[in-house]
């Protein structure tokens, strides 16, 4: 293992040491990269070849500089990485962000779990799912 | 800062102001009239009293002509005289009969002319005499002394005349005097009742002017009050957003932290610390709750989305399906009459419904199995407690909403529709007391009312009354 890795890009610290934390906790151990905004993380996949390495990226939508809706819009217009499955990852409930975000082409949304127990499951669910069982076309 | 009277005091002055300026306007307006006919009165006698006079100086002229024909007569003899003679004398009577009549009110003077009559009967004799002898026949002497004395016959007639003109020219000046008196009396309540009828416009010019302003300072007011409303509409959902966002994302912080430390440290955690590990985690938990009523709270209050017709059956059928857990778990039963259509916002009437009825439930006996009886009545505002009295004629549906749960005392009834109000503690019932708060809210949006009573141990009755016509939009 250790070949393919997880991107997550959330400007938030303690989301992503949470994440990780999961991860681990879940034993999943895959490498896994974060981001700090969707800048960086675009320069990530564009600078250096996906060779179809990212196995899912687990997406904030509100970060500084470029957000969530923009780096879907810009991965989903990549013929290339356009196949790589983006989860948003979101406090937001509002129906009009989830609606937003699959029109723009997310693979799945999901609502950041509000206590720790909670995001282990997600977290398994989601890795269980995209590692395990689904590719997209 | 103007000082304004207060309306009853308004509604006094006014009625007090309008009385005073009719009662003096009719009192003048009578004095007027009745000052009026007697200058009217007056007038007339002044022109009276110059015919009088007139005619009296026509009598005098007739004696004259009669003398003056009577002496051509003495001389000529001639039938000519004779009858210019007899025929003026025989023109008086009727002149006298003309002068009784104009001064028949006054006794003085009949009886002056009474005199005058009689002495004139006497002096138409001696002239009629006169006139059927031939006076050519008569001698020198005679003929000298009477075309000398002649005249003479006629002194007592004049100096009667003459009675009567004084009389009449007393009267005259004294009536002239009256009459001049009442013109000038007419002048000054001419002017009087101007004046009042001046100062009554100018004081209501003044009141009606004085109203308008205020009317408009109270509409600045008003208009100043809703923009204020406005405002802080829009800050209460300003508000609710940076609620759903800023708060929960360092509450949902808290719990995860809090969780992980449980779950990392769980070995080498103390029993002491994880009980206050528990404590902070079951506050955020309240507090997340919170939180979300808070929202939902802020969410009933929006009013934006179109109205429109809804069958309470439906939404009671909605709010059943959504239940269905709770429901099955309490193993309630729910009832229902056949309930109406309405107008109003499908969204909010079913958050209504279910949260009476989560309320029922959740505050059902533990011995007895929890039974909720919904019946419908329509009622006139004016027989509903508590409704405006803008609303007194409009027909309301009430919905009523019973159930045999631990009800509450009647003292209660009104505290808790209110927000956060709870009735027991948080370790009987779990809730934060925003369930009822959002059902006055959406009855408020549909110009409704909500109502309870109950009795402690006897369950609880809540009344739903919402207008049968649509609320305005």
């Amino acid at each position: 293992m250790g070949v393919f890795n997880i991107l997550m890009a959330d400007d938030d610290a303690d989301d992503r040491f949470l994440v990780q934390a999961a991860f681990e906790d879940n034993g999943i151990h895959h490498e896994m990269m974060f981001f700090e905004d969707g800048e960086q993380l675009l320069e990530h996949l564009t600078s250096t070849p996906a060779e179809g390495r990212t196995r899912f990226i687990l997406l904030d939508l509100n970060m500084p500089k470029k957000d969530g809706r923009e780096v879907l819009r810009a991965l989903k217009s990549n013929r290339e990485l356009s196949k790589i499955p983006i989860i948003v990852f979101s406090t937001s409930k509002a129906p009009d962000d989830i609606l937003s975000s699959y029109e723009l082409g997310a693979n799945s949304y999901v609502v950041k779990p509000s206590s720790y127990e909670h995001l282990k499951e997600v977290v398994k669910k989601i890795s269980d799912f995209w590692l395990n069982t689904a590719t997209t076309p | 800062m103007k000082r304004y009277l207060n309306d009853a005091q308004l509604y006094w002055a006014t009625r007090f102001l309008f009385a005073i300026s009719v009662f003096l306007i009719v009192v003048l307006s009578l004095s007027y009239h009745s000052i009026n006919q007697e200058l009217v009165y007056y007038s007339e006698r002044v022109d009276h009293t110059h015919d009088v006079l007139e005619n009296v100086q026509d009598i005098r002229m007739k004696l004259y002509q009669v003398t003056y024909f009577g002496r051509g007569y003495l001389i000529m003899s001639d039938s000519a005289n004779r009858d210019g003679m007899l025929r003026k004398l025989a023109s008086i009577p009727v002149k006298m009969n003309y002068l009784a009549e104009l001064t028949e009110d006054d006794s003085v003077q009949q009886v002056t002319i009474d005199s005058l009559k009689s002495s004139f009967k006497v002096y138409a004799k001696l002239v009629e005499n006169f006139g059927y002898s031939d006076p050519s026949q008569f001698d020198e002497r005679l003929k000298f002394d009477l075309l000398r004395n002649g005249s003479s016959r006629t002194e007592n007639l004049n100096s009667i005349l003459d009675q009567i003109a004084s009389v009449e020219k007393e009267l005259m000046r004294e009536r002239v005097l009256n009459r001049d008196n009442y013109k000038q009396q007419i002048f000054r309540f001419n002017w009087a009742i101007m004046g009042v009828a001046l100062l009554f416009l100018l004081s209501s010019f003044l009141l009606l002017e004085r109203e308008l302003k205020r009317n408009k300072h109270y509409r600045a007011e008003l208009e100043n009050q809703v923009q204020n409303l406005n405002r802080s509409n829009a800050e209460l959902e300003q508000f609710a957003y940076v609620a759903s966002h800023d708060l929960q994302e360092p509450l949902r912080k808290i719990r995860s932290f809090a969780d992980l430390l449980k779950t990392k440290s769980n070995k080498s955690l103390t029993e002491e610390s994880h009980e206050i590990l528990e404590k902070i985690m079951k506050s955020a938990i309240r507090m997340q709750m919170l939180i979300d009523d808070l929202l939902s709270f802020s969410r009933s209050i929006d009013t934006s989305r179109e109205i429109e017709e809804v069958d309470l059956n439906e939404i009671l059928q909605e709010v059943k399906n959504t239940l269905q857990s709770k429901i099955e778990e309490s193993r309630a039963i729910i009832r229902s009459q056949r309930l109406p259509v309405v107008t109003g916002y499908g969204n909010q009437l079913a958050q209504l419904f279910e949260n009476v009825i989560i309320n029922s439930i959740k505050y059902c006996k533990r011995d007895i199995l929890p039974v909720i009886d919904i019946s419908v009545s329509e009622n006139l505002g004016s027989d509903i407690m508590g409704v405006r009295e803008s609303q007194a004629d409009t027909i309301f549906y009430t919905v009523v909403i019973k159930d045999n749960g631990i009800g509450f005392r009647m003292e209660y009834a009104e505290k808790i529709f209110t927000i956060f109000q709870r009735l027991h503690g948080q370790n009987s019932y779990q809730g934060s007391g925003i369930g009822l708060a959002i059902c006055r809210k959406v009855v408020d949006n549909h110009n409704g009312y909500i109502t309870a009573d109950g009795e402690e141990g006897e369950g609880a009755r809540f009344y739903v009354h919402l207008p049968k016509t649509s609320p305005t939009p």
